[in-house]
């Protein structure tokens, strides 16, 4: 994990920015309140002196740990919801941020159009990356928002259908006039809104409890069949998501 | 509240009158510029013109031109293969940018070439086989023939790409760039990361000071305190500081100041002419931060830079002497004096080495001026930072 070759250059691994400002050294770092459950996350920095700059120069590692249990890839948490809710600073903490390195001392020295971004998310291990924009810093906001899409494609929270009623969040995706928003009158998210992600997730999570039957997930939410599909194929990866769902359960896809 | 906008606004009249005989003020301009000028034109301006006309970069321009889409088609067809033609030469040559790089760039040249509307439709055009709507007549904002020479300018010359589209994306700024003035570097993107998130949040006193920038360049890093500085007052709902930028290069105070104005930060930002600390010798003592990114490449390295940097970029921007620490060593010197106690500064250094080497330099011969001072690395692991804070006195 430390460094790997690729693209012709290097990828040095390290946490977020945040925890490069805060360290020095090895120990424990700082805390961070994780919002969706309110448990501290300790952050531990390992510093690897060594200057190499071959190998692709110093060496930065950073991982996070729950609850002081220590070491690394101690994830397991039945409530994921939580990781759309925070805010940008706190989920790219849960990440690890690579850059892609070309050998020599960069800076000054350096034009430098190389700016890509890799993102993964310790506590699932989803990558996002993003080279396309031109600079670092819009690289990274791009990751972020594919990471917050591939999250809500990827991680399911379980549903409880007999006491179900969906999160405001999902509401607000819904079209307007749905019954099960009553009187809530205000405009309804649309696939570029980032908000749209966290309606996205409940409503996939819902799909996956009713095992990918779209008239089912519709009959829940108090809506039609036709109105709930043309929600799920007015985005890209949604409609990707169910439709692999529902080949995985032998039904025919959306279309 | 009335008074303390009042208070507010003396002050910036008191900067304002002192700032005079070497302050400059954004009043612009028309567009000085061609796309393509002649080669190395941009590099001969005269230090001495008392007014350097700052060029207009491509995206800013009216779409004024015209091509038809078979033409344009001729061009990205050229343009491509030229840029695939240069394989990894340069990069072995003197790691130079490869021709995925380049194809890379001949987009965003696109993209700030065509109207941003109608730029996705074109570029699939662009990228079709098909032989449909090729009359049709797109909008550019140069004319085609000075993209040939542009374009060549970028391989055949080695000209930074972003002189030749006029503007370098940073942060989520886009700033205006030209022969003369350093193109801001990803890595100095982090410095405002520092400034926010170790001096900001820690000392929110420091949001509603002053603060220098110096050896500003594009302006790069003072536009960027300056909004960062205006954020956090608001969060805080208080008034938020200043900023000033000091350059030596009659260049760079022209772009820096047309820059400010680009921003709407004629308010926050004021660009002075001048060596270093000198242009603020009225503020000694008094400021909140100081941050900067002077020249730090030893003298004996310029020869062997890569061609876009240094063939191309200003000399003054890079070369810090025998060891590259001379202006360096100015700054942390001048910090002891000028910032006030509590006062923060962040500064970048060619990494490792050379920041040990300062580390050094507080601990032994500034001791008892600074405090929490330390290193941060950049994004590729390199110590590229050196920064802390004036001791309060006792
Ligand atoms: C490495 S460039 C940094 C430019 C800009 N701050 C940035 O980060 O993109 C160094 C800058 O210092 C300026 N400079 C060099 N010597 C100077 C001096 N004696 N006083 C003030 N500025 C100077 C150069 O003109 C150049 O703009």
């Amino acid at each position: 994990m430390a460094t790997a070759a690729m693209g012709g250059g290097f990828v040095n691994v390290m946490k977020s920015v945040h925890h490069m400002l805060t360290s020095n050294g090895v120990g424990v770092l700082g805390k961070a309140v994780c919002a969706s459950s309110s448990r501290y996350f300790h952050f531990y920095s390992v510093s690897l002196q060594s200057r190499g700059r071959g190998g692709g120069g110093g060496l930065q590692l950073f991982c996070c740990s729950r609850g002081g249990s220590g070491g690394c890839g101690d994830y397991s948490d039945g409530n994921t919801n939580g990781y759309l809710k925070l805010r940008d600073e706190e989920l790219m903490k849960q990440c690890e941020m690579n850059t892609f390195k070309s050998s020599g001392p960069g800076g000054q020295h350096r034009n430098k159009r190389e700016s890509a971004v890799r993102l993964k998310h310790l506590p699932t291990g989803i990558v996002a990356q993003a080279v396309e924009d031109r600079s670092q810093h819009m690289n990274r906001a791009s990751a972020l928002a594919r990471l917050r899409t591939l999250i809500a494609l990827k991680v399911r929270n379980p549903v409880h259908l007999h006491t179900y009623s969906p999160p405001l969040e999902l509401l607000e995706i819904l079209p307007p006039k749905s019954t099960i928003r009553g009187s809530d009158s205000r405009p309804q998210i649309g696939p570029n809104n980032p908000k749209f992600v966290l309606g996205m997730q409940a409503l996939l999570d819902l799909i996956f409890a009713v095992e990918g039957s779209v008239s089912d997930a519709a009959k829940v939410l108090g809506m039609s069949t036709g109105a709930l599909s043309r929600l799920i194929l007015s985005d890209d990866s949604l409609r990707m998501a169910v439709n692999e769902l529902r080949a995985s359960k032998g039904m025919k896809p959306l279309k | 509240m009335i008074a303390l906008n009042q208070l507010r606004h003396e002050r910036l009249m008191e900067l304002r009158v002192s700032g005079l005989c070497c302050g400059v003020y954004a009043k612009f301009m028309r567009p000085g510029s061609h796309f393509c000028p002649n080669s190395k034109s941009g590099s001969s301006i005269s230090s001495s013109s008392v007014e350097v006309k700052p060029k207009i970069p491509l995206y800013l321009r009216p779409p004024s031109f015209s091509a038809s889409l078979s033409e344009l088609k001729k061009w990205h067809r050229w343009a491509k293969n030229l840029a695939s033609s240069v394989g990894s030469s340069f990069v072995r040559l003197d790691n130079g940018p490869d021709s995925t790089l380049l194809r890379r760039e001949l987009n965003w040249l696109l993209q700030d070439l065509l109207e941003l509307q109608h730029h996705p439709v074109i570029l699939s055009l662009l990228e079709s086989d098909s032989n449909e709507n090729v009359d049709t007549s797109v909008a550019l904002k140069a004319p085609l023939e000075e993209l040939y020479c542009a374009w060549r300018q970028r391989i055949e010359e080695r000209r930074p790409f972003q002189y030749v589209v006029g503007c370098q994306h940073w942060r989520d700024l886009v700033l205006s760039v030209q022969e003369g003035v350093l193109i801001p570097r990803p890595e100095t993107e982090m410095i405002i990361d520092i400034v926010e998130r170790v001096a900001l949040k820690t000392t929110p006193k420091l949001v509603h000071g002053l603060w220098a920038d110096l050896g500003t360049g594009s302006g790069a890093i003072a536009i960027a305190t300056a909004r960062a500085l205006a954020t956090h007052a608001h969060a805080h709902a208080h008034a938020h500081g200043r900023v000033i930028a000091t350059d030596l290069s009659p260049v760079a105070v022209a772009v820096a100041a047309f820059n400010v104005q680009r921003y709407g930060l004629q308010d926050m930002v004021e660009v002075r002419k001048g060596s270093w600390f000198e242009p603020l010798k009225d503020i000694q003592g008094k400021l909140a931060g100081v941050v900067s990114n002077p020249p730090y490449i030893a003298s004996g390295d310029i020869p062997g830079l890569q061609a876009e940097v240094g063939q191309h970029e200003p000399k003054l921007a890079l070369d810090g002497g025998i060891t590259g620490t001379n202006d360096l060593l100015h700054l942390i010197d001048g910090a002891a004096s000028m910032l006030k106690p509590g006062g923060f500064f962040a500064f970048e250094t060619n990494g490792d080495k050379q920041c040990e080497f300062l580390l050094n330099y507080i601990e032994n011969d500034k001791s008892g001026s600074f405090c929490n001072v330390h290193p941060v690395s950049d994004f590729d692991g390199i110590q590229r930072f050196v920064l802390g804070f004036r001791q309060r006195m006792v």
